[in-house]
């Protein structure tokens, strides 16, 4: 949304917004009530989401959380709760392209530097069938694109 | 461009470390004129002609010299930077640059120069311990001004990893750009090892080699 608006701004310079250009403000403001109940909800939760996608993880494939002989497990809690939290700005504001380039372009090159490319793929496809468990599906209409995104963005593996 | 200056940012966040988005790296004061980044490094806005002014203007005047001036400007450009870098990474990340992950901290070093329009990269490390090793360089900000003339142009890059890398590993390095933008490639790609590997790299891409033929012929010992 904050990146919509800055286009608006450039794009409207010296006249006037036309209806189709505003639609997206319309749509936010539409939206507004379900993302903020989104956004507490998920800092509610937080602990739970990460809890039950490592849950999850462990039982699809300890190796998950190892490179080499080393636990990565409390590393990967402080991580995916950092990207939770990013995430969830990027539902309350409506904005991935803010999320892409204040966090996940900078993200992907570290989990890259640490081979964690596969551990990323795994959490931000278990925590969409966590959230769907949690959140009612309009809740998690909102969330589970934001999801992917970070499954794209930090898990490719190339 | 960024020269390093005394003061640092008051920052607000010390911890933060993706700090690299365009509203977060740079600070402009617009009553003092400046634009410092979140290093506390001085930057100047240039256009796209400033550089091909430069590299035109140079090349006009001392010829072929031209690109070993490059080079060795960006040779220095390394070096300081390796000690400018040293400090930034010890104060944020509170670890020695030799304590910790290699990868990590070559990404770490880039990451200020995607911010300030150099453009993205690559490290292929694979062949490291055969004492060379490749960077790709996406969008280089020589190449893109200068367009498809048929040549390497990204000289500046090359005499910055050279400067950089002989700094951080202490060991006489230097760097060729083997594949350029400019010769109408999709990216410029950059070999970094001791002089007598870079010298038969020159000799190769001279007789006409392509990158790929060169990273098999090091890759077969050559």
């Amino acid at each position: 949304m904050l990146s919509q608006l800055e286009r608006l701004s450039f794009q409207v310079d010296g006249r006037y917004a036309s209806d189709a250009e505003l639609q997206f403000l319309v749509d936010y403001v539409q939206s507004f009530r379900l993302r903020v109940e989104t956004y507490q909800r998920l800092r509610d939760l937080e602990l739970t989401l990460v809890k039950e996608t490592h849950t999850k993880m462990q039982a699809i494939d300890p190796t998950l959380f190892q490179i080499g002989n080393q636990d990565l497990v409390t590393k990967w809690k402080r991580d995916t709760i950092s990207t939770l939290r990013y995430s969830a700005v990027a539902v309350l504001i409506n904005d991935s392209e803010t999320l892409q380039e204040r966090f996940l372009d900078w993200f992907q090159t570290m989990i890259r530097a640490f081979g964690a490319q596969r551990s990323c793929d795994v959490t931000y496809q278990v925590m969409q069938t966590v959230v769907k468990q949690h959140f009612s599906s309009a809740q998690a209409d909102l969330i589970c694109p934001i999801l992917e995104l970070n499954r794209r963005s930090l898990g490719m593996l190339n | 461009m960024t020269t390093a200056i005394d003061s640092s940012i008051p920052l607000k966040y010390p911890t933060k470390h993706n700090h690299y988005g365009f509203r977060d790296f740079f600070q402009f004061d617009s009553t003092q004129g400046t634009i410092q980044d979140w290093n506390g490094g001085h930057n100047i806005l240039t256009t796209e002609d400033f550089i091909i002014g430069l590299v035109e203007g140079l090349e006009e005047e001392v010829g072929d010299a031209s690109a070993v001036t490059m080079y060795t400007i960006g040779c220095e450009w390394g070096k300081a930077d390796a000690f400018f870098f040293e400090k930034w990474f010890e104060r944020e990340f509170d670890r020695n640059v030799r304590q910790t992950n290699l990868l990590f901290l070559l990404e770490t070093w880039w990451w200020p120069f995607t911010s300030q329009g150099w453009g993205r990269w690559e490290v292929d490390m694979g062949d490291r311990k055969q004492g060379f090793m490749f960077i790709n360089i996406f969008d280089s900000a020589v190449a893109r001004g200068l367009g498809d003339v048929g040549k390497p142009v990204c000289f500046l890059y090359a005499g910055l990893f050279a400067g950089f890398f002989t700094e951080l590993v202490k060991k006489q390095l230097s760097c060729i750009e083997i594949q350029c933008y400019s010769m109408g490639e999709t990216y410029c790609k950059f070999l970094l090892g001791s002089q007598d590997r870079i010298d038969a790299a020159a000799f190769w891409l001279n007789e006409g080699a392509t990158a790929r033929d060169i990273e098999k012929r090091l890759r077969a010992g050559e």
